[in-house]
């Protein structure tokens, strides 16, 4: 298949996550809707069933939810709700609710109690400490919690070899991603912003073993492509989603690549793999103590400032001149982390800029101006 | 033969026009009060050419700047409005290293080296320390914009106006209205609370002297004294303040016409 025709399938499938939905109930397959981040979908995948990503809305507004939110929730989560409330996500079997920062951790009650009866709300805390074994342990059983809610759901057992079978799937997907991202950054022409976005938006909304095998087949064809000559400027992405099109549209209107990203929604969920041996629930808790450089995650020796140092060092290795940080509106860790993730990069000599961002904006004419003015910055370095 | 470009600064507010001849001489240039998004550019346009007695043909390049720059696809060029204030600026005071500009919505810092923005700091989705936020200051104590400066001159009493947000410092002004506070005291803390908010967003890139600050605010000498105030640096203003991303605009163009 050739380039185009995959990337176009990428992006129906990114822009068309209701219709992936349906398809999958249509087949007979349960649901289970996954908000953010680091949940082991691999268990959902092990049960048969269909791991759906919620990471908000760029097209829906807030309204019902805000019986259930304060002002200052932010919109991911917001719009997540709003789309369990209005009727969206009816078709799912249930959903699992991370609790990975202060906003997740009572959002969680909330899709508790808003969705009552409507179905299955799984509850899941990671540890803070999760690499010591007590974190590892408490990890195990809150994983085992999810397992056996599934099961309830599935109405049989999910088997320890299915786990593993799901986590080598996903080890797999992992892979190809990250030879995507890499391939994006050295065929840049091809794959822009918007496509490189929808390549990697489009896995929440598709059982991976299918995903991964179109995606080996996108990474085949680009292969095969000359290493582009890019004359524009190329930049690192960094925040927790930036999957608008009409933003990442600016982007390509100022002849700027995505070099390489450490957006949780993009790179940051492909970083680690899992043991593919040994007690697969283990295995998965392993996993999370081995993620590492995220905002949201406990670091013992933050006055280091290791991730902000890991997101300079990233930025050098993958060719960019600079990077782009888009910061969701009211969240707080971003914002609280700023200034150390700003000194890491002015000691590195590495310009940014800080765009404010939520998933309620429509308009995007500040955000163009920035842009521009950055890509002519750059340009002049 | 000479080579005429025009730089078109399509504001938030207002639309600006220069024609510059041979990259140095400002041949003519217009205002008119209305932003993106209504007949203002035309008309802008249309003054210039009129006034100039040249036509849309003789200008060898054509930059758009500004917040409505993409809303005028018959140009030959659109280039954002920090690149065009940074260049406009330059050509003005050829020592500056700082810019402070305060247009109608928002407000960007930028640091100059040799002539080039390396770095710039916008505020973010707010209207605070903008030309807004006076126009909406102004229409509550019931005087015009052009006046502000002249009336915050006669203070005599610091009031502080403590929010940064524009809609809870108007219903802060309200508030001082009803306790029978004076208009000018008012005004004056207006000028500071702009002042402290655009400091704040300049220390972010640094103050390095020749600091210029350009944009509609500059011609209020009240915000441009309390920004000195708050920063300790001398600001330096242009009379032609509200052109300087227009002229940078042409200037840009001029370099594109040579390169034609």
């Amino acid at each position: 298949m050739s380039i185009e025709v995959l990337l176009n399938e990428f992006k129906e499938i990114a822009a068309n996550p209701a219709k992936q939905l349906n398809d999958c109930k249509a087949a007979g397959k349960k649901a289970i809707g996954v908000l953010p981040y680091f949940a082991p979908e691999e268990l959902v995948y092990a049960a048969g069933m269909m791991p759906f990503g919620i990471w908000g809305s760029n097209t829906k507004t807030i309204n019902r939810s805000k019986e259930y939110c304060a002002t200052f929730y932010c919109t991911i989560a917001q719009l997540a709700l709003e789309m369990l409330l209005d009727g969206t996500m009816d078709q799912l079997d249930g959903i699992i609710t991370p609790t990975i920062c202060d906003t997740l951790r009572p959002m969680s009650q909330n899709f508790r109690v808003s969705m009552g009866d409507k179905m299955k709300v799984i509850f899941l805390a990671h540890p803070q400490n999760r690499a010591k074994e007590y974190g590892i342990t408490f990890c195990m059983k809150q994983y085992g919690n999810i397992r056996k809610e599934l099961e309830e759901l599935k109405g049989s057992p999910i088997s320890d070899e299915a786990i593993l079978d799901a986590i080598k799937v996903y080890n797999k997907s992992r892979a190809a991603r990250r030879k995507f991202v890499k391939l994006a950054n050295e065929h840049c022409d091809v794959i822009t912003p918007i496509k490189r976005s929808a390549v990697l938006k489009a896995s929440y909304f598709m059982m991976k073993d299918v995903y991964t095998e179109k995606l080996e087949a996108l990474n085949a064809e680009l292969e095969k492509l000359p290493v582009c000559n890019w004359k524009g400027v190329k930049v690192v992405t960094s925040g927790i989603i930036c999957d608008n099109p009409k933003l990442l549209q600016i982007f390509e209107d100022n002849n700027i690549a995505i070099a390489a990203d450490d957006v949780a929604h993009e790179s940051r969920m492909i970083r680690v793999d899992a043991p593919e041996e040994g007690d697969p629930m283990r295995a998965l808790a392993q996993q999370f103590a081995m993620q590492d450089y995220d905002v949201l995650l406990y670091d013992p020796a933050s006055e280091q400032n290791r991730r902000a140092e890991f997101v300079a060092q990233m930025v050098k290795d993958s060719g960019a001149q600079g990077l782009v940080l888009f910061m969701q509106q009211f969240c707080d860790p971003e914002e609280m982390e700023y200034p150390s993730f700003k000194k890491a990069l002015d000691e590195a000599d590495i310009p940014h800029i800080k765009l404010g961002v939520d998933q309620q904006m429509r308009d995007f004419g500040q955000a163009s101006t920035a842009i521009q003015a950055f890509a002519d910055v750059l340009s002049t370095r | 033969m000479s080579i005429y470009t025009m730089g078109i600064d399509v504001g938030s507010t207002s639309s600006k026009c220069v024609i510059l001849k041979d990259g140095q001489e400002i041949v003519c240039k217009s205002l008119v009060a209305s932003g993106t998004g209504t007949s203002g550019p035309d008309r802008a346009v249309a003054e210039l050419l009129e006034k100039s007695g040249l036509k849309k043909e003789d200008m060898s390049y054509i930059l758009a700047t500004g917040y409505g720059r993409n809303s005028i696809d018959w140009v030959d060029q659109q280039m954002s409005e920090l690149s065009c204030h940074a260049r406009g600026a330059y050509h003005l005071f050829p020592e500056v290293h700082t810019v402070i500009d305060i247009g109608g919505q928002d407000v960007k810092v930028l640091q100059i080296e040799n002539g080039a923005m390396v770095n710039f700091q916008m505020n973010d989705k707010c209207a605070a320390g903008t030309g807004r936020f006076l126009d909406v200051m102004a229409r509550v104590l019931e005087v015009n914009v052009s006046d502000l400066a002249e009336l915050g001159a006669k203070s005599t009493k610091k009031i502080g106006i403590s929010s940064t947000c524009t809609v809870f410092a108007e219903s802060e002004v309200i508030s001082q209205l009803a306790q029978g506070s004076d208009k000018c005291d008012i005004i004056n803390g207006i000028h500071h609370s702009i002042a402290n908010r655009v400091a704040g967003l300049t220390h972010r890139v640094g103050v390095r002297d020749q600091l210029v600050m350009t944009g509609g605010v500059a011609q209020n000498s009240g915000v441009v004294k309390a920004l000195e105030e708050e920063l300790g640096h001398t600001i330096l203003t242009s009379p032609i303040t509200q052109y300087v991303g227009a002229l940078g605009a042409s200037l840009f163009a001029y370099q594109k016409a040579l390169k034609k």
